[in-house]
């Protein structure tokens, strides 16, 4: 029980006064999760668009397909993007194995499906009249997506942070492609809060442990507010 | 304009539109109605390019809707459509109403001076910034209204447009449809199951039944001389006494058998012909059965009063005159006369007020 | 018509993405960089952070250490994915070299392993001789002697292999006599830290490496029970890729790196670092116990060319 009390103490002194170690891992957390978001909304929402909106078979088994996906085990996901990135693997002349690259990669992979299935259910929850008005209105294939989005806002970035939370509370694949690398260059280290946590713990340094904590915890509870804002389909 | 050559469509193997046809002129407003589920909206729909037809074509000044991908786009332009339920975007009514133009890569001075014309047009005077959430289900039919307005459509279809609202904003929107085909010249396509409001709109009206146009013509056409015994009971004719056409006069004047019952009508069927007789209530007569009618040639029945309910303005007496027969009676008139359950009196109406149809053993 | 303009759109989104990718990959050659996989008992002492930056400093470069069990760094070597690996792992070092991946090994530090275990000893093993005292907890322990428990890494790491050695020299067949046998016997499946916090809670025996148990020491009721004994040796030893197999190895900074830890300052950085914090060192310098650890001269001194 000391020691937890102890640990927290420390941990809020190493956040109040924004200890360098912490704010780097921080920022390169949220840094490297945000350009994997991002990267996977470019793929998730039109993807989910394209499936939501076409008309092909099997389209209901690719839906099935993707909300399997969505209990993706990240060790899964990282342990595939490893074998393809590693230097003996395919993708090995690239280079990107324990870089920040392969854990945006890896984390893009991981939450594509999850996006692209909440895009689906954003976009099918759209009213068929606003469809059918959009279409009245003589709107282009184009400008029917791009409005239709538009109406599920909400809900699609919904979906975004969603993603984004997954991403950066992930620990297996990160880990596994990342390789936890405390370098001295910020651009080179590849140690995220979750890795950094794995870490630190089992160094036995429980109060730097407990601040990465809290800090992962504040986060996620900001993207977890983010969403129910959204989900109540308020203006953010 | 619009042609309509045996337009069929079918869900699931299920057939909801059979053969419509039909032809709208330019510049008209034109009503359907039809019983709920009669397929008013799908019609609509594949009018609106929003479906396909399974058999049929759709012609709009000529050319095949539905027949070639790259021209639909050109088409659905020329067409704006209202919903029955009142949808907006989930923005400010401004931007609801600019939508259209938008597409049309309208500039943005012509959108703003546009959607403030519309808007006041609609009685929205001032609501640009509002969300258009926030309004009643009226307002936002309005807006509705005026987003396919805007776009100055050639055809402008709307599926009951009024069916979910109040009757002051029934009202607001009727008057709006009017206005819009008189200023604008805009050809008008609604459906409704209102046949009041297909009579207040419509320069013409068809009924839609059993997949098909049942009759199209002028609301006056449609309402007092129904094609079939089916659209004589839809159009509201409580009334309709089968019989056999048992002697012919001269001058168009028959006597009909109905049920043991001589009644008097005009109509050209000859001897020996089963029809069926249509008598709207407001044109039935009842006086206590002490007075004497001097009605030598119309039609003076005896009967006893079955029940009396009010419905509006007026009461609904049934009489059993050997069959039944519905009068409908203001209420001073029949506090005047009296009435109670069980009354005798006597019924009478002119053979002119009847309406002869041939029944079609089939 | 459509479709193929979706999928055009997608197609589009995944190469530019591939772009992103490919530019971020490959950093600015403005340093070099050096990758060393390594085991998470080494690491997680905190020696390697201490030499880094003197490393970093002196060949303008940067040092990127990856932590891992034995097992996955000797992966992360045999697959290309590092430049230097250095673990605690005789046996499958010499596999490694023998099948081609490793060249130029050198020994640069040592320490010994130590059985730990609750201050009461039920088994009572306290002073014996390493496989004597594994011998006696398995004995008691088979025969239900109450409070004799023994934890176990059981993750193929370097820590578990020398235990199985120790199972093996006392005469044991591990896979039939030890795992498996009985309650006694508890496979923790982790690492040495929360192996060291499990056999805590059990008040069991382990065994484990010096550094991390005098990291956690402070939040164990543990005590050392056996440290002496050839067997515990725990032998540390730095090697590089064969970039014979991995051209792109980065050969001269790995063999910088590895001549740089055999060298008499560095050496002697080893053997006094941890004493300020836990009062006595966490390793040995490998440099004149060569005869101790039992490998070649030249595997402690020999500079790699």
């Amino acid at each position: 029980m000391y020691e937890i009390i102890e640990g927290f103490i420390e941990a809020i002194r190493l956040i109040v006064t924004l200890d360098p170690d912490v704010m780097a891992i921080a920022v390169r957390s949220i840094i490297i999760s945000l350009t994997a978001t991002i990267i996977a909304s470019l793929i998730a929402l039109p993807l989910g668009a394209a499936i939501n909106f076409g008309k092909f078979r099997g389209r209901r088994s690719i839906i099935n397909l993707i909300q399997t996906l969505y209990s993706l085990p990240t060790v899964i996901v990282g342990l595939l993007i490893f074998l393809l990135i590693s230097r003996a693997g395919p993708l090995g002349f690239l280079r990107l194995l324990f870089t920040p690259t392969a854990m945006i990669i890896a984390q893009t992979v991981l939450i594509i499906p999850i996006m692209t299935g909440l895009t689906i259910s954003a976009l099918s929850g759209v009213d068929p009249v606003i469809r059918d008005t959009l279409t009245s209105l003589g709107a282009t294939r184009f400008q029917f997506l791009i409005n239709i989005m538009k109406e599920a806002r909400f809900a699609i970035l919904a979906a975004v942070a969603v993603g984004f939370g997954r991403a950066i509370s992930e620990v297996g694949a990160a880990i596994l492609v990342g390789g936890n690398i405390a370098a001295s260059s910020f651009k080179s280290s590849t140690r995220v809060l979750t890795t950094a946590i794995s870490l630190e713990t089992s160094m036995g340094n429980i109060p730097q442990s407990i601040a990465l904590g809290i800090v992962l915890l504040t986060i996620a509870l900001g993207v977890n507010l983010v969403i129910s804002t959204l989900q109540q389909g308020r203006n953010p | 304009m619009i042609e309509l050559d045996g337009v069929s469509k079918e869900f699931d193997g299920k057939r909801v539109l059979d053969g419509v046809s039909a032809r709208v002129e330019r510049g008209e407003i034109f009503a359907i109605i039809g019983p709920s589920g009669a397929g008013k909206s799908t019609l609509l729909r594949l009018i609106g390019l929003l479906d396909n037809p399974t058999a049929g074509t759709i012609r709009i000044n000529g050319i095949d809707i539905h027949a070639s991908k790259e021209q639909s786009l050109m088409i659905r332009r020329m067409i704006g459509m209202v919903f029955q339920k009142p949808a907006v975007f989930n923005t400010t009514v401004a931007e609801n109403i600019a939508i259209g133009l938008r597409f049309r890569g309208v500039e943005r001075a012509t959108v703003i001076k546009k959607v403030r014309e519309a808007l006041d047009v609609v009685g929205l005077a001032g609501y640009e910034e509002r969300l258009a959430r926030t309004l009643s289900g009226g307002e936002m039919q309005r807006v509705a209204l005026a987003r396919a307005m805007v776009i100055e459509p050639e055809i402008l279809l709307m599926d009951e447009p009024t069916a979910n609202l109040d009757p002051v904003s029934v009202e607001k929107i009727e008057e709006l449809v009017i206005r819009i085909n008189r200023e604008l010249g805009t050809t008008i396509l609604f459906s409704t199951h209102d046949m009041y409001q297909g009579q207040r709109l419509a320069h013409r009206i068809a009924v839609l039944m059993n997949g098909r146009f049942a009759q199209v013509g002028t609301p006056r056409e449609v309402f007092t001389l129904p094609a079939t015994r089916d659209l004589a009971r839809f159009v509201g004719i409580e009334n309709i006494l089968e019989g056999v056409v048992v002697r012919r006069d001269d001058g168009g004047a028959v006597s009909i058998d109905v049920g043991g019952t001589q009644v008097r009508a005009r109509s050209s069927f000859g001897t020996g012909e089963r029809v069926a007789l249509c008598i709207r209530p407001e044109d039935m007569r009842i006086a206590p059965v002490e007075r004497k009618v001097a009605n030598p040639d119309g039609n003076t029945l005896q009967g006893t009063v079955i029940s009396i309910v009010p419905r509006g303005p007026f009461s609904s007496v049934t009489v059993d005159c050997g069959f039944m027969l519905s009068s409908l009676l203001s209420w001073k008139r029949a506090d005047d006369l009296d009435l109670q359950e069980g009354s005798h009196v006597v019924v009478s109406f002119a053979p002119e007020s009847i309406h002869v149809i041939r029944i079609n053993e089939t | 018509m459509m479709k193929k303009r979706t999928i055009f759109a997608v197609a589009a989104v995944m190469v530019a993405i591939l772009l992103i990718c490919g530019c971020t990959g490959q950093p600015p050659a403005e340093k070099q960089q050096l990758r060393i996989a390594t085991t998470t008992s080494l690491y997680d002492t905190g020696l390697l952070d201490h030499l880094k930056p003197m490393f970093e400093k002196e060949y303008n470069a940067e040092v990127l250490i990856i932590s891992a069990g034995t097992g996955k760094a000797i992966e992360y070597g045999q697959r290309g994915d590092v430049d230097v690996l250095m673990v605690h792992d005789r046996p499958r070092e010499d596999a490694f070299i023998a099948d081609g991946y490793g060249i130029n090994r050198r020994v640069f530090a040592y320490n010994y392993f130590i059985i730990v275990g609750p201050e009461s000893d039920p088994a009572g093993i306290k002073g014996m001789e390493p496989e004597e005292a594994f011998k006696t907890i398995r004995e008691k322990g088979m025969a239900g002697e109450p409070g004799v428990v023994f934890v176990s890494r059981g993750d193929a790491s370097g820590t578990h292999s020398k235990e199985q050695a120790i199972w093996k020299a006392a005469g044991f067949n591990y896979s039939t006599d030890i795992r498996g046998s009985g309650d006694w016997y508890r496979e923790a499946g982790t690492g040495m830290g929360a192996t060291l916090e499990m056999a805590n809670e059990l008040q069991g025996y382990t065994l484990s490496d010096i550094g991390t148990f005098l990291a956690y020491q402070r939040d164990l009721d543990l005590v050392t029970l056996v440290d002496e004994g050839d067997i515990l040796l725990n032998v540390y030893s730095a090697m590089q890729i064969n970039p014979e197999k991995y051209p792109d190895i980065n050969s001269t900074l790995a063999k910088d790196w590895i001549n740089f830890l055999i060298s008499d300052e560095v050496q002697e950085e080893i053997a006094s670092f941890g004493v300020a914090e836990y009062g006595q060192p966490l390793f040995y310098a490998a440099k004149d116990a060569w005869e101790k650890i039992g490998v070649p001269e030249a595997e402690v001194k020999d500079p790699v060319l």
